[in-house]
């Protein structure tokens, strides 16, 4: 595990202060005088570490929130706009990262590295959406649901990208971004706006191809 | 209201509430004149009615500056028709909450903790919305505490905020931008002022401190171990809203304590301390047994000696029948500029004798009845007259000093809620104002 750290800090701080991951394994364990073997017995590539960084980082805070001691009593809005909250105070410490990996991306396209870290958000916000309906907040769409974690998924990325892209003080707008947008996103999924919007793209898609039902 | 769950602030979407309201008064009138048709008659007070509810709802949907307008639109009722000040007047009251999540968000970042680490309880829902914040209820060791949480970015919006609304608000309510531009002004810097909860923390325990001896008044007591420039918290209290009092079963000696401790309170700060509290709204106050207390002091106007000299000039009974000494004060504040004609001038002289007999009256007679409905109406006659008097506006020039907003403003405020309050009270001339012969 002590070896696992050292790879980890060591591979960080070359990103940071590079701009740019260690070129090979061998140079990254030169510097930290490991041995291969001993690199590899933690790590299967120098991608597995940076997409561990990422994902170890969602995984700590997602844990960290639902421990909180309100977790419980919050509502799914609520218990997402904690964990948003959470990420932005905890993005404070990562700014710079963030901006060397997230600050160029189009919100939809995900490099490999970030698999992990995708996955684990949405794993996370499964188990918020379906808190959500069993409480009525969210409306039960059977299958069409599986799509939620996605598209709050697609939002996460919007608010990542708003935080990087905001120069308010203390980065104050953004706050209010995660709030208000928030609120429209479960408004959309509380409602039949969205069921009424699939309905439409059903009934278009099929003429858009040029076969008329 | 139902709570809402978003704060329009996109600029876009402002828009198109405002542009709702706006449509919805046409509607209204179009209602109206139709029935007039119909019927042969309407009512016209019914129609401001209904006109100033459309108003109000889109205003405090918009929260922030425009409500934080209106309220300002309610206090100078004499700029609004009675029906929409009434409306307006319960902006203090009504507004969406935020979500609890952020308020801990802005816990952490203001103070490092969360809400309920730091109290024993906190309320997760807001008891009552300010207007650019949200007060929780939290308890410590037995003690209550009243919490006052500001939106995030409140001061940034402002500006273009108040950019957007002033022109559909002046359309909305038929008034022209040259008659309350300085108006609009003084709304933005006090505004930009309020955001700042560590000024009016200091700005609150000074003039509590000051005026802590005075008889029927009581302050929260302030708790600056759990303040920012963006979370205030002092001491809760209980009590009646000034609204429910004084529309209540009080019984007159009681109003009549309450109002002497209101005019006791502005007359030390103002003829004193030259600091007050420049936002009498009956939402800044709450009344508790026998005490009025004061909640707000989000709204501080100080003033030189040199503006108070001039300005307290006027209540020299003398001026009414002296012209030339009457003329003297009005020059002394820029009210009369040398290019006037001698026409415009003794146009000017006359309504400033006027509104000076009217205004400075409680001052005249040394103990005053402002259970008096006549008075109040007199002064709303007055504020008509000037605003449909085009010979007036005509006028060039910036006329009097920005200070006399304030000024007005404060006891324009004073004077709407002592005669809410029906009090018949003590009004003596202010200690140690000398008038020279």
């Amino acid at each position: 595990m002590e070896n696992h750290n050292r790879i980890v800090a060591a591979y960080t701080k070359h990103l940071q202060h590079h701009g740019t991951p260690p070129k090979t394994v061998h140079a990254l364990c030169e510097e930290l005088a490991l041995t291969e073997r001993e690199f590899f017995q933690e790590f299967a590539s120098l991608d597995s570490v940076e997409s561990a960084i990422w994902r170890d980082w969602i995984a700590g805070l997602c844990e960290a929130v639902a421990n909180g001691a309100e977790w419980n009593e919050f509502s799914a809005r609520h218990r997402y706009l904690a964990f948003l909250f959470a990420f932005a105070e905890a993005s404070l410490d990562k700014r710079s990262l963030l901006l060397l990996r997230f600050g160029h991306l189009a919100p939809v396209a995900s490099p490999h590295y970030l698999k992990g870290f995708e996955a684990c958000f949405k794993t996370f916000v499964a188990g918020i959406v379906s808190h959500g309906i069993s409480t009525g907040e969210i409306a039960d769409r059977g299958p069409l649901q599986s799509l939620y974690p996605s598209i709050l998924h697609t939002h996460f990325r919007a608010v990542i990208a708003f935080l990087l892209k905001d120069e308010s003080q203390r980065f104050e707008r953004t706050d209010a971004f995660i709030e208000k947008s928030v609120a429209f996103a479960f408004d959309l999924l509380r409602t039949q706006a969205f069921d009424s919007a699939f309905d439409l793209a059903r009934f278009l898609a099929p003429s858009a191809w040029g076969k008329t039902a | 209201m139902s709570a809402q769950e978003t704060i329009r602030s996109h600029r876009l979407d402002r828009m198109a509430a405002l542009a709702g309201a706006g449509a919805r008064v046409g509607m209204n009138y179009l209602k109206h004149y139709g029935r007039q048709a119909l019927s042969g008659h309407a009512d016209p007070e019914q129609l401001q009615e209904r006109n100033a509810n459309e108003v109000f709802r889109t205003f405090s949907e918009l929260k922030g500056g425009p409500l934080k307008l209106a309220q300002m639109l309610s206090i100078d009722q004499s700029l609004l028709p009675p029906a929409y000040a009434k409306q307006f007047a319960q902006a203090q009251y009504s507004a969406p909450p935020l979500s609890y999540p952020l308020v801990v968000r802005t816990f952490r970042r203001e103070l490092g903790r969360d809400p309920k680490e730091i109290f024993d309880s906190f309320e997760t829902t807001a008891s009552h919305a300010a207007s650019i914040g949200q007060v929780h209820k939290a308890s410590k060791g037995g003690r209550t505490f009243a919490v006052k949480v500001q939106y995030p970015g409140v001061a940034e919006s402002l500006r273009s905020d108040l950019n957007i609304v002033k022109p559909i608000a002046l359309r909305i309510l038929g008034l022209r931008e040259r008659d309350v531009a300085e108006y609009f002004k003084e709304v933005e810097t006090r505004l930009l002022e309020e955001t700042d909860y560590e000024k009016e923390l200091q700005s609150a325990m000074r003039l509590s401190a000051a005026c802590s001896s005075h008889a029927n008044l009581r302050f929260p007591e302030y708790h600056p171990e759990f303040s920012t420039k963006r979370v205030l918290t002092m001491e809760w209290l209980n009590g009646e809203t000034f609204d429910v009092f004084a529309d209540g079963p009080a019984p007159q000696s009681l109003r009549n304590a309450i109002g002497q401790a209101l005019w006791d309170f502005y007359a030390h700060q103002i003829h004193r301390l030259r600091i007050f509290h420049a936002d009498p709204h009956p939402g800044n106050f709450l009344i508790s047994g026998k005490n009025l207390c004061v909640l707000d002091f989000g709204c501080t106007k100080s003033i030189n000696e040199d503006f108070y000299a001039k300005q307290f000039a006027f209540l020299d009974p003398s001026l009414g029948s002296n012209p030339p000494r009457l003329a003297a004060a009005m020059e002394s504040l820029a009210i009369l500029l040398p290019t006037d004609t001698p026409a415009d001038r003794a146009r000017l002289m006359a309504l400033c004798k006027k509104s000076l007999e009217l205004l400075a009256r409680p001052f005249r007679t040394g103990h005053f009845d402002f259970g008096d409905p006549a008075f109040m109406s007199a002064i709303y006659e007055l504020g008509e007259e000037n605003r449909k008097n085009d010979t007036l506006r005509g006028m060039q020039g910036q006329r009097g000093s920005a200070d006399t907003i304030y000024l007005n403003r404060t006891f324009f405020g004073l004077y709407s809620l002592l005669s809410r309050l029906r009090a018949h009270i003590d009004t003596p001339l202010p200690e140690g104002l000398v008038f020279s012969d």
